[in-house]
Order: C-alpha cells, then structure tokens, then sequence
C-alpha cells in the first residue's frame, strides 16, 4: 500500500489501519456535531421567523447552511485522513474547530438574544 | 548528571518562563486577558511536539462532544420559547438553557487548545470548571423551571 493512499486523486485504501477506530470515530463524531448544528440553525430560523425577527431567522439559515457544509467537510475529510495518518502527519485542524466554536457561539448568542427580546416583549 | 532541556520545549514552558540561556520565551504563553485570546489562544501547533494521534483525535472528538452539548441547550432553550406555550416559566427556562449553551460554545475551544497544548508539551491536562459549571447550571435551571412550573398551576 503506498504510504499517500486516500490523498486526493489516489485510490482509497481497502483496510483501515486503526485497530481502536479512533479516526472513524473521530469523522462520526463531526458529522453529528453538524446535524446537531443543522436542528440548531432550524429551530433558530423558526423561532425568529414566528417573532418577525428576520435577522435572527436569517442567522439560523446560514447556521442551518454551515452545519451542512461541515457534514460534507466531514465526509471528505474523513477519506482525506487516511493519508496523513499512515504517514504520521499531523492531523490537528484548528480551522476547523474554531469555525465550528464560533458558529455555535454566534448561533447560542443570537438565540440567547431572541430569547430575551421575546421576553420583554411580553 | 541531568540532561539539558529540549530548547523547544524550555522556551515555550508552561508559564512562559525564560530558559536558562535561551531567548525570552513566547509571551502567548501567559494567561491572554484580551478577549480574543482568551476565546481563541493561539494554534496550539507552534509548540511542542505532535503527540499521539489518537490523543489528538480523543481531544478533538470531546470539543465536538461539548460543542453538541451546547446546540442540545440551544435547540432547548429555542424550543421553549417557541413551543411551551401554556407554561409561564418558558422564557426564564429558554433564557437559562441558552446563556448556559452560549457560555459553552465560548469556552468550548480554548479547552480544546489548552488541552492540546499540554499534550504537545508532555505537561497535564488543564484542569476544567466547564463540567461543573455545566452540571451546577443545569440543576439549576431545572429547579428554577421545576418551581415556576409549580408556581404556573397554582
């Protein structure tokens, strides 16, 4: 097997090499992470769009959008790994991670705003 | 006799000590103050040396674990407000479960990279009060809803 299967253009590799999964785990635990931040940005959406806050139902659609594009990150990803893991390569994206903080922040944030308006406004 | 300090490693020591002979070490290595740096510390990949990757990929898999944790909340807390509408206590309820998802997704990363850090640098892991602050203040908000909802029938 040559040490850059699974990069880009190559063929996949027909065996996982690690016994513990950890890299499936890992790629699993990304993509219902995303799922989670695709309900997340809908009932954001929802919440504002049954208040007339637009600003706050656009936040959740573009929430809603980015955990679809970290789903599909996720799975190419996933097959990119291998690679980089038969080599030894680093495989920390902190890109990634803080994309994902920061959407989750913003998403919690503006819900949390939505929240109180809702609230003084009755 | 003791062998000398990887250089790497003593000029980015823990609490960004000088090295012996070296030169002033990187200063992020301080406790940041700036909001900024507070919420995202610098890449943990400047320093150290690349641990196992499973230890990466464990440190990774429970950033997204609290990361879940807060869109949970956050999905609670909207569908409180959204959707309990006979129960008085469902915007204090929405309102607790959303400040305690925010405070989660904020602090989320930084113990990601604080984690990761220490395991490039062979040091401990960083002690957290996120678990706690998280079962603190979700058994509070669950008796502050449990009591209004007590409150709201009466």
């Amino acid at each position: 097997m040559s040490p850059d299967a699974g990069a880009p253009g190559r063929p996949r590799p027909e065996a996982t090499f690690d016994d513990g999964l950890q890299h499936e785990r890992t790629a699993l635990a990304w993509e219902r992470t995303a799922i989670a931040m695709m309900v997340a940005g809908l009932i954001l959406a929802r919440a504002g769009a049954l208040r007339d806050r637009w600003v706050f139902a656009g936040g959740g659609l573009v929430q809603t959008v980015a955990g679809g594009a970290v789903l599909v990150w996720a799975g190419a990803h996933y097959d990119d790994l291998h690679g980089p893991l038969r080599r030894g390569d680093d495989v920390v994206h902190p890109l990634a991670a803080r994309l994902v903080g920061v959407a989750a922040m913003v998403g919690s944030g503006l819900g949390l705003v939505l929240a109180v308006l809702a609230a003084v406004a009755d | 006799m003791e062998a000398p300090p990887d250089p790497d490693r003593a000029a980015a020591g823990p609490d960004g000590a000088r090295a012996p002979d070296g030169p002033p070490a990187r200063r992020s290595t301080d406790r940041p103050s700036g909001v900024r740096e507070r919420l995202f510390p610098e890449d943990p990949r400047r320093v150290g040396d690349e641990p196992d990757y499973r230890f990466t990929l464990a440190n990774e898999r429970t950033f997204l674990a609290w990361i879940r944790t807060a869109l949970a909340l956050a999905a609670g807390g909207l569908g409180s407000i959204s959707l309990l509408e006979d129960y008085g206590g469902s915007q204090v309820l929405g309102i607790g479960l959303l400040a305690l998802s925010f405070l989660t997704a904020a602090s989320a990363y930084r113990r990601w990279a604080h984690s990761e850090r220490s395991m490039r640098l062979g040091m401990p892991l960083p002690s957290s009060r996120l678990p706690m602050m998280m079962a603190v203040g979700t058994a509070v908000v669950a008796v502050v809803a449990a009591v209004m909802l007590i409150v709201d029938r009466t």
